[in-house]
Order: structure tokens, then sequence, then C-alpha cells
């Protein structure tokens, strides 16, 4: 067997999937072949970080992360849509006083000038008069000047 | 409880199912996990997000095949969504580095110190090299290997978690065997270790 053969199979040798008769000529290359042994003995090293890396110790507050994380998701989503005390209480509470509010103010924009304080009244007729003036000053008195 | 009972009370949002569950299962998701990405924090985080997605569609589980095949199948899928992002961002990262004028790692693949006596060290070196190795490997035969190796799945198994044939897996693990001696070999060569 040579050397390259030998690298080409060493992963299968050690893990011991090549047929027997196979299995046996590794070996004995290995016997008498230094440079292929030290390879062989590297690659069995790096094989086996594979057995101390598995079924790592789990962190005991494992759950316990896992419900606050799902704890705090789903409080994110109802938050605004499904708690009860804003579904059912802030909620029509807040269209209420929207619809009065603006049940009052159309009413207060509807009502008749002659309800209102003195105080529009005259500021009223204090401006009417002004604008009758601007009627009469006509287009070509404007340009003319 | 057993699996079938575990299922029903999870669909009726029983707590102590899920916990049940999740203690049953953590282990081998985490482990799953860790195979796949190499580090415990993320694989750990990866897990979490397992287990988020199984108690949110637990619904949509079909009783036709085993808890533990979905349970790895989520966890394939979270660890190479996880491998994605990172990549991604990795990529950022040295294009940063690149613009700022940074000196680019080297990678260790090639660069490790071989005259350090501490063993400690070297089994340090040594499971980075077998990593990046294992890194190296297209995304199937990555996951066939890490099923196989972490999980000592069967290629039945493993079959059912990827939804392929079991001659597939066989090849794929086969390949990935052979591709990870030629990286390690390549290593061996540079003396690396
Ligand atoms: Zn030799």
């Amino acid at each position: 067997m040579k050397c390259k053969t030998l690298h080409k199979k060493i992963i299968f040798f050690l893990e011991e999937e090549l047929p027997a008769d196979e299995m046996e000529q590794m070996k004995y290359h290995l016997s008498v072949c230094n440079d292929c042994n030290a390879f062989a003995e590297e690659m069995a090293k790096m094989l086996a970080v594979l057995q101390t890396e598995k079924a790592p110790s789990v962190n005991p507050f494992f759950y316990t992360r896992l419900k606050a994380k799902i704890e705090n998701l789903s409080n994110s989503k109802i938050r605004y849509n499904k708690n009860p005390f804003f579904v059912k209480i802030l909620q029509p509470a807040l269209f209420s006083v929207l619809l009065i509010a603006g049940i009052y103010s159309g009413i207060k924009i509807g009502q008749p000038i002659s309800d209102r304080t003195s105080y529009y009244v005259d500021s009223e007729q204090e401006i009417i008069p002004y604008l009758n003036e601007m009627k009469n000053e006509t287009i070509e008195l404007f340009l003319m000047e | 409880m057993n699996e079938s009972e575990i299922i029903q009370k999870l669909k009726q949002g029983n707590e102590k199912a899920f916990r049940e569950l999740v203690e049953k299962y953590q282990g081998m998701v985490v482990n799953t996990c860790f195979g796949m990405v190499h580090n415990t924090e993320d694989s750990e985080d990866i897990a979490q997000e397992v287990f988020i997605e199984v108690y949110r569609s637990i619904e949509n589980f079909r009783a036709d095949s085993k808890l533990s095949t979905w349970l790895y199948r989520i966890a394939v899928n979270r660890s190479l969504n996880f491998i994605r992002d990172n990549k991604r961002k990795k990529w950022a990262q040295s294009i940063e580095d690149v613009l700022k004028g940074k000196k680019v790692q080297l990678n260790k693949f090639e660069s490790g110190n071989s005259q350090n006596p501490d063993s400690k060290l070297e089994d340090k070196q040594r499971a980075e090299m077998l990593h990046q190795a294992i890194d190296s490997l297209s995304e199937n035969q990555r996951i066939a290997f890490t099923l196989n190796k972490y999980e000592d799945l069967s290629y039945k198994e493993i079959s059912e978690v990827m939804e392929l044939t079991v001659s597939s897996v066989e090849s794929l693990i086969h390949r990935a065997k052979i591709n990870l001696q030629k990286k390690l070999f390549k290593c061996y060569k540079k003396k690396c270790i």
C-alpha cells in the first residue's frame, strides 16, 4: 500500500468502515511507516474532538429564560389589541369622549350670531361698513392709483 | 406523559406539557445546534428559538412523524438561518475592516502555532480546525454529518429529518468524510498543529 492510498482512506480506517482485508493492509502500513502513523494519530485526535463536544450540559435556567421570552413575545402582541382592559373600557371611553367633543363643538359652531356675546356682535359691525366701502371702489380707481 | 399525550396537551395550551417537552428535548436540540454552529451560547439561543417555534406552531404538527424528527428539522433550519445571517454579518464586517484599513485577520486554519507545548491549546486548535473543516462542507453534507456524529442518528433517521432517501444520506456522509479528510490532511501537511 502506498502512503497516498492510506491518506485517502484514513478516516474510514479510523471509523472501522473498511473491508477486513483493507483494514489489515492499513494496519500493516501504519506499523512500518512512521509518517503515516503520525498522521493517523493526529487524525484520531482530531476526530476525538467530536466525542468530547457531544451532549454539552445545558444551562440550568434554559426553561426559565425560554418562558420569559415567550411571555415577552405574547405580551407585546396583546398589549394593544387584546388587553381586556384596553378593549372593553379604555377604547369605548376614548371614542365616547371624542364623540361628545365633536357634537359639542358642532352645536357651538352652528349657533346663530344673535345668541353670541356682544363682543362678537360689535366686532362684526365694525367690519361690515369697511367691507361695504370696498364694494364702492371700482377696479378703474384701483388701477389709477 | 408519553409523546402523543404531550402533543395533545400542548395543543390545548398546557404549560406543564410544554415544560416537560422542553426538559426532555433541550439537550438534544442544543447539541444539534452546537454541531452546526460550534458555539455554546449561540446554540442555546438558537435552541430557544426552536422551542418558541414549537410553542407557536404545535397546531401544525401532524402525528405522522415523530416529535424528535420535527424538532431536529426545526433545529437544523434555525441553525442554517443563523449561519447564513452570520456569514452576511461577517462579510459586511470584513468590508468595513478593509474600508477602515484594518488588517484582515489571517485564517487560523492555516496559521496555527506548531511549537506550542500546551496540550489544552492544542485541543482548542484541533477543535477549531475541525469546526472550520465542517464549516467548509456543503449544507446537506454538514447536516447529515452533524446528525450522524453529534446525535448518533442512523442513516434512516437522518433520511427522515432531511426528507431524503437513505442512499442519498449515505452518499452525503461519505462525501463529507472525504472532504474533511482532505482539509485535515492539507492542514497537517502545513503543520498547523
Ligand atoms: Zn506511509
